[in-house]
């Protein structure tokens, strides 16, 4: 399928569902009529939704634990199967073409890891390169070029259980791109990283993403993942998607709203009830902190009742920042 | 002409990979060994105590069927059961199911290449000592023995894997395989001859050795008897008969558990 067909998409999912049954056991009842008459219940993990990445584009999934995130990333690469509803991805069909998919795309399990553990690193890139039908000068090529890529050099030749988690995760992408796929999937990448190995990780993926223009669709909780790497952000909550818009344009989700700090000057100890338009989001005797809605109430309204109510040394007025804004929106989605 | 390139580099790393650990090999050689040596000691005497003959069989003839038991089963083929096990429960399934491979074939060539180094060096080096010791019997110098042995070798290989992928499969289901595991290891290793050498087994034991899959995929243990020259082929065409039925039942499990598939609740 041509690239430069507007029509075409990276990847298309429309009215996808996943349901997943399972026995329940009732304490009431004997082992026996627990194993002949089992109460069935049926979860709904993925709940009719539908989106469509561009190729090239660099995408978050994201929602709170058990929301349907992972279960989504595992029937586009075709290890479950939807209980009904459609997905293509680069014009094929995962759960048909599981095999001539996986030559497409590439994933990564933040959590699991693809690589010999006893072996020097080289070995996982040979490894890979002959499962992906590569030829032996192929893999060689693309080992140098994945070296540079991802500067590898200082530790390819040792095993990988003696690398550092931020090497191995380097190496783990590396490895997913050896056969050059379009698409790489990410299940929370960068999980356990300490904040170098998160930057450089993230700088690699937008450097595949402008050398190599692959697409790139990542779940993660960190929300420095999102902000810096993916231009577009889609939330699932119980299931279903409740956003689907512009990484920049997510931070301006709570635009009315301001956050206002309260430092007293001994220490607060009663709390007013607050009128319409504020709500507090922390009550401490060493801290409050009050969220102001203002198409309801203005800023300068909000500071006066409030220094009527209190004795305050210090106040702060900020707009909310964007992990907050994901928070608010996984609770309104609660 | 892709999956031997595979095969052969699953085995190679896989070897590579043993070869990292001395230490494992030698473990592995000496359990063998110690096991094997017992069970020697103990057969020696027994087949003193009848003046060397019992059921027709020489105590060489027994002796080299309890060798090639073990040599067998140094291949830990049996291994692929509780691997398919440990991917399913720790999810690990998912990394394998997004490669563009068959997964049973891919843990196949796995487990043969995980016990191919500690095979060949136990086969190897336990042959000469036992030609040292107790030398051959005149049933492995025939023409026939070689080719025979290669064959029923590779049936027995591709039977065990099919058995032990199956009790595998079953963790899709139950979870836990490991009391299933141990009845049907069990099963193998009584009716392939681990204990008693078939060749003394009463006849309806001997019977169900020979007509179950448990005991055809030992069928290794049968070739130095004088029988294995009469009825060589029968025995592998047992062997091939249940190849294709547990090989159907291996394609019609994965078609239904690759549906179950289910990881982190997702």
């Amino acid at each position: 399928m041509p690239l430069n067909n507007k029509n075409y998409k990276a990847i298309s999912v429309s009215n996808l569902t996943k349901k997943f049954n399972f026995s329940v056991k009732n304490p009431k009842l004997s082992w026996y009529k627990n194993l002949v008459s089992s109460e069935k219940k049926e979860i709904i993990a993925v709940n009719n939704i539908s989106f469509s990445l561009e190729p090239g584009e660099r995408v978050a999934f994201i929602g709170p634990n058990g929301a349907g995130k992972s279960t989504t990333i595992k029937m586009l690469t075709g290890i479950l199967f939807p209980s009904s509803g459609k997905i293509n991805i680069l014009g094929l069909d995962p759960t048909r073409d599981r095999k001539k998919l996986a030559y497409q795309i590439g994933t990564v399990f933040g959590q699991r890891s693809q690589l010999l553990p006893n072996l020097p690193l080289t070995d996982s890139f040979e490894f890979f390169g002959v499962m992906y039908d590569l030829s032996d000068s192929e893999i060689k090529e693309r080992i140098t070029e994945l070296t540079t890529l991802f500067d590898l050099s200082a530790f390819i030749d040792q095993p990988v259980r003696k690398l550092s988690l931020g090497q191995r995760m380097r190496a783990e992408v590396a490895v997913s791109l050896i056969h050059k796929p379009k698409i790489i999937l990410l299940d929370e990448p960068t999980i356990g990283l300490d904040i170098v190995a998160k930057k450089t990780l993230r700088d690699l993926l937008l450097k595949i993403n402008g050398e190599e223009g692959v697409t790139i669709l990542l779940t993660s909780h960190d929300v420095g993942d999102i902000e810096s790497l993916c231009s577009r952000t889609i939330i699932i909550n119980n299931g279903e998607i409740i956003k689907d818009l512009a990484t920049e344009d997510l931070a301006k989700t709570f635009v009315f709203e301001k956050y206002i700090d309260l430092v007293p000057t001994t220490k607060f100890s009663d709390f007013i009830d607050l009128p319409a338009g504020l709500e507090y989001s922390v009550k401490t005797p060493n801290l409050i902190t009050v969220i102001a809605d203002i198409n309801k109430i203005s800023v300068q309204n909000s500071i006066r009742k409030l220094l009527d109510a209190y004795d305050a040394e210090d106040i702060n007025v900020y707009n909310t920042d964007l992990e907050s804004v994901i928070r608010r929106i996984y609770e309104k989605g609660n | 002409m892709k999956e031997l390139r595979l095969a052969k580099k699953i085995i190679k790393t896989l070897v590579k990979d043993r070869i990292q650990y001395p230490g494992r090999l030698l473990a592995d050689t000496l359990t063998t060994s110690g096991r094997c040596v017992v069970l020697l000691l103990l057969y020696y005497y027994v087949f003193n105590l009848k003046g060397g003959l019992i059921n027709n069989t020489t105590f060489i003839v027994a002796a080299w069927s309890i060798f090639f038991y073990f040599a067998f089963m140094n291949l830990n083929l049996r291994n692929i059961a509780r691997l398919i096990m440990a991917d399913v429960q720790s999810g690990n399934i998912e990394v394998l199911l997004n490669k563009p491979i068959s997964y049973l074939l891919y843990r196949s060539w796995w487990q043969i290449g995980a016990g191919l180094y500690s095979f060949l060096v136990v086969t190897l080096l336990g042959s000469v000592a036992l030609i040292l010791i107790i030398g051959i019997p005149s049933t492995m110098t025939i023409a026939l023995f070689l080719p025979t042995v290669f064959l029923t070798f590779l049936m027995a290989v591709v039977l065990s894997l099919l058995i032990y992928i199956i009790v595998g499969l079953l963790s899709f289901w139950i979870i836990d395989i490991n009391p299933v595991f141990w009845l049907i290891d069990k099963m193998v290793m009584i009716l392939g001859g681990s204990y008693l050498p078939v060749a003394l087994f009463p006849n309806f034991l001997y019977q169900i050795s020979i007509y179950s899959p448990f005991g055809a995929s030992q069928f290794i243990t049968h070739v130095v008897y004088e029988s294995w020259q009469m009825n060589w082929y029968w025995l592998i065409l047992v062997q091939i008969f249940w190849i294709i039925v547990l090989g159907l039942a291996v394609y019609f499990m994965f078609r239904s558990v690759k549906k179950k598939v289910s990881i982190n609740g997702g």
